[in-house]
């Protein structure tokens, strides 16, 4: 009878304890739409997300506001992918005066180099390989247990469900792009980001020198880049980044190639649809590339 | 030594070997057909700046069509087109009803439709860039951009044949016109509309840069070649589209944009035609040839 | 009183700019067939009359009236509105002539260019068909505005100070031709500066103060007294004019 009633007083501390704890979301900033999107799948309701860079917005031309100072202030994790992505964020939190815990997403995977407008870089786009997503999705997980422990139990179980859902997309990513004949898995594409996707999953990435988004294209561009994918027997070019819409359409038909869809670099979509989540945005991506480079 | 193959090798082959040339080219002649002609228009009534100030009238029109229909060129166009022809009809009104002359009407018309274009966008909420947007390049000439063109070119022959000769008369001797024929005002009114057309035809297929530069630049040459109005409506058909030859050809080998080669080659034949022109060029001039008898 | 019909007849008539009259109250008739000069001080209302007759000013009060349904005008104003570095040749322009006849689409017959080239040589410029305008010496282009006039074939001639600043043979040659239609029973007004001219060619005249200060015969007009009222009269509008009191 007596440890009935023991058990029952445990239970009914153990229940106010953790309703005390679960009153407040953690307040969380994050740097841009994909690892917001993450931070809530391991976070579930014991986070508050705010989003410096949101969807369909672009990170390499983002000019902080003060809103965005105000936020890091009250927030208690800010979640940025570092690798020189968020070349603006120091100075924000700095400025912010808050002294929130900084989790560096890419913490502990595998960078490579690459040439961003004629300098050798470090690639950021990091999140264009699933497996290193988990990565992503652990170094989180982690920092939320550093500053809430009393929800490790969680964070841990929303992290193995979230991993293991990478796992099997990453599978089926792979299958998907192995049933595309060898010959065919390149496209053209004016995206600079996808690095890591080419390199983990076999697709090659090839810019179309010349003709670029902004400045106005010449014959000896167009010529050469419809000379390239004919030469090369390139299946599809994904241009939709190309000022003039009617331009892409021309270098298609004319070099034989399918006109892509469109594909989701840096950013979700605003909507739910296609690309509101990391794991929609990837599916999206591959469903457009087996889409144009299926014969 | 240059022998034959290598001048086909710089000049055909490239012609030969890719279609989005060979459209250039076209779009190129269909558009200097139409615009020579009306371009030697506009600069002898001194109206050679009417295609900048039209390239901003359109805005309105675009946006509402933006408004509509999103980024639907279609729309847009449509739009832009009306937005031309109401601008072009209110400018030629007070130009005959009151005393304010075409260039400040037009100025004025030009000026309200550009700044209610811009409030109009800034409604949408987004800051695309819809003037950008709105205006093609000449080396993405679809199908139904070349038809577009080539009907420009066909309605701006047709309409100058039937006006041509009110046309004449209304810019040489206005008064005379008033006081034997009615016609004075319709024909105004449809010349501007026909401008309208053929630059609102002209932008979304070629960009403002290349659709107004080979209206009026190779007219402002024909100047310095002809002395009768039909031999400088011919130069400047001409003179178009050998600069359109010429500058796309130079794009090809020299990796410059397309719009804007074609416009300087435009532009360096005019310059040209300033020093030898025949006809009022400046070497003549200074050059001493011996006087005739009689 | 001769009974012949009136061409142009004018009731009440006042002309003028901003309601300031620049012809006030005139009242009168044009015979058919008459070669009138038009004379008077400066900014006496000559040109503002022409204008009227010629359709192109709506009269503040008063009106103006032709004989017949369909009278032919044909109006030369002062110092034309002519654009000059047009690139059109002396022939295309004098062809305008036959606009009245051909519409802005008619065809042009052979007799037509016939009576273009005609008329070229009427006024001594045969040979000048292919001039460009621009080349023209002032002389030259009034020539060329006549025979664009004469081209016309117009019942009622209007012209209005055609010989500004031109040399005196083009003058004679001119005033030579407007006789000629004279004689072709057309009716003509002029207006004119040079009273050497009015007294040698012209029977009839109207002498233009704003008020008509005189009209009839040419000997009974140029008279000393009407030459000094029309000098009287005061040049600049009156900016305190009030309302004009006067009836017909």
């Amino acid at each position: 009878m007596i440890t009935r009633l023991v058990l029952l007083a445990a239970f009914g501390l153990g229940i106010s304890t953790s309703t005390v704890g679960a009153i407040e979301p953690i307040k969380t900033v994050a740097s841009f739409s994909i690892l917001a999107d993450i931070t809530k799948q391991i976070g579930g309701d014991r986070v508050s997300v705010d989003t410096l860079v949101g969807p369909e917005e672009d990170a390499h031309v983002y000019d902080p506001t003060p809103r965005d100072a105000v936020k890091i202030a009250v927030a208690k994790l800010v979640v940025i992918n570092g690798l020189g992505f968020e070349g603006w964020i120091d100075r924000l939190i700095k400025l912010s005066a808050g002294a929130p815990k900084v989790t560096i997403a890419s913490d502990g995977i595998v960078s490579h180099q690459t040439t961003i407008e004629g300098h050798e870089r470090t690639d950021p786009h990091a999140w264009q390989d699933l497996r290193s997503v988990q990565i992503y999705a652990r170094n989180i997980a982690e920092s939320l247990i550093q500053i809430d422990p009393d929800h490790e139990t969680l964070y841990r179980a929303n992290l193995a469900r979230y991993t293991e859902e990478l796992a099997t997309l990453d599978q089926d990513i792979r299958s998907a792009i192995s049933a595309i004949p060898a010959e065919r898995r390149k496209i053209v594409t004016t995206h600079d980001a996808f690095g890591y996707f080419a390199q983990a999953y076999g697709i090659e990435m090839i810019a179309p020198q010349g003709v670029s988004t902004e400045a106005e294209a010449s014959a000896k561009d167009v010529a050469r880049i419809i000379r390239q994918v004919k030469s090369e027997k390139i299946p599809a070019v994904f241009l939709e980044n190309v000022s003039d819409h009617r331009l892409a359409e021309r270098i298609a038909t004319e070099s034989g190639a399918r006109m892509g869809g469109k594909l989701y670099s840096d950013a979700l979509s605003k909507e739910n649809a296609p690309a509101g989540t990391y794991i929609a945005m990837m599916k999206t991506n591959i469903r457009e590339l087996t889409k144009a480079l299926m014969p | 030594m240059t022998t034959p193959s290598d001048l086909y090798d710089l000049v055909i082959g490239p012609f030969a070997e890719f279609a989005f040339m060979r459209r250039g080219l076209v779009g190129v002649l269909a558009l200097s057909l139409g615009a020579g002609p009306i371009g030697v228009f506009l600069m002898l009534r001194r109206m050679s700046l009417v295609g900048d100030a039209m390239a901003h009238a359109i805005l309105p029109g675009a946006a509402l069509g933006y408004l509509v229909a999103g980024l639907s060129l279609g729309f847009m166009t449509a739009g832009g087109l009306i937005a031309g022809f109401v601008v072009a009809l209110l400018a030629g009104l007070v130009t005959r009803v009151t005393v304010l002359k075409e260039d400040a009407a037009l100025a004025s018309f030009y000026l309200i439709s550009l700044a209610g274009g811009v409030v109009l966008v800034s409604l949408r909420g987004s800051n695309v860039d819809l003037l950008h947007v709105l205006f093609g390049s000449v080396l993405a000439l679809d199908d139904p951009t070349l038809l577009l063109l080539a009907t420009s070119a066909s309605i701006n022959l047709v309409v100058l044949a039937v006006l041509f000769r009110p046309l004449v008369l209304e810019c040489v001797d206005p008064l005379f016109l008033r006081t034997v024929g009615k016609s004075g005002s319709v024909t105004h009114l449809g010349f501007l509309a026909l401008v309208v057309l053929n630059l609102v035809a002209g932008f979304h297929a070629l960009g403002t840069l290349l659709s107004v530069g080979l209206m009026m630049l190779p007219a402002f040459a024909a100047r310095f070649w002809s002395a009768t109005l039909e031999g400088m409506m011919a130069v400047a058909t001409l003179v178009g589209i050998m600069s359109g030859c010429l500058g796309i050809i130079l794009s090809y080998h020299l990796g410059t944009p397309t719009g804007p080669t074609i416009i300087l080659c435009a532009g360096a034949i005019y310059l040209v035609s300033i020093l030898i022109g025949r006809r009022n060029g400046l070497l003549i001039r200074f050059l001493p040839r011996a006087h005739l008898s009689a | 009183m001769r009974n012949r019909s009136n061409a142009i007849t004018v009731r009440d008539l006042t002309l003028g700019y901003d309601r300031h009259p620049a012809v006030h109250h005139l009242d009168g008739c044009f015979a058919a067939g008459s070669l009138t000069a038009i004379i008077g001080p400066n900014g006496a209302g000559k040109s503002t009359l022409l204008k009227a007759l010629a359709g192109t000013l709506p009269p503040l009060s008063g009106s103006v009236s032709f004989e017949g349904s369909k009278a032919k005008i044909a109006y030369l104003p002062q110092s034309a509105d002519i654009d000059h570095d047009f690139p059109i040749s002396v022939e295309d322009l004098v062809t305008t002539g036959l606009w009245q006849k051909t519409g802005p689409f008619g065809a042009f017959s052979q007799h037509d260019r016939t009576t273009v080239l005609e008329a070229l040589d009427r006024v001594g410029l045969a040979g000048f068909e292919a001039r460009i305008l621009g080349t023209l010496s002032g002389g030259q282009l009034q020539r060329v505005l006549f025979a664009r006039l004469m081209v016309q074939g117009a019942d009622i001639i209007l012209i209005d100070e055609p010989f500004a600043a031109i040399d005196t043979k083009t003058v004679r040659d001119l005033m030579h031709l407007v006789r000629h239609w004279h004689g072709e029973g057309r009716t003509i007004l002029a207006v004119l500066h040079d009273m050497a001219l009015v007294e040698e060619y012209f029977p009839d005249c109207l002498m233009l103060a704003r008020e008509p200060v005189a009209w009839g015969k040419t000997s009974d007009v140029l008279t000393a007294d009407h030459l000094a009222q029309a000098r009287a009269m005061i040049e600049a509008n009156d900016p305190h004019a009030d309302l004009c009191e006067r009836a017909a």
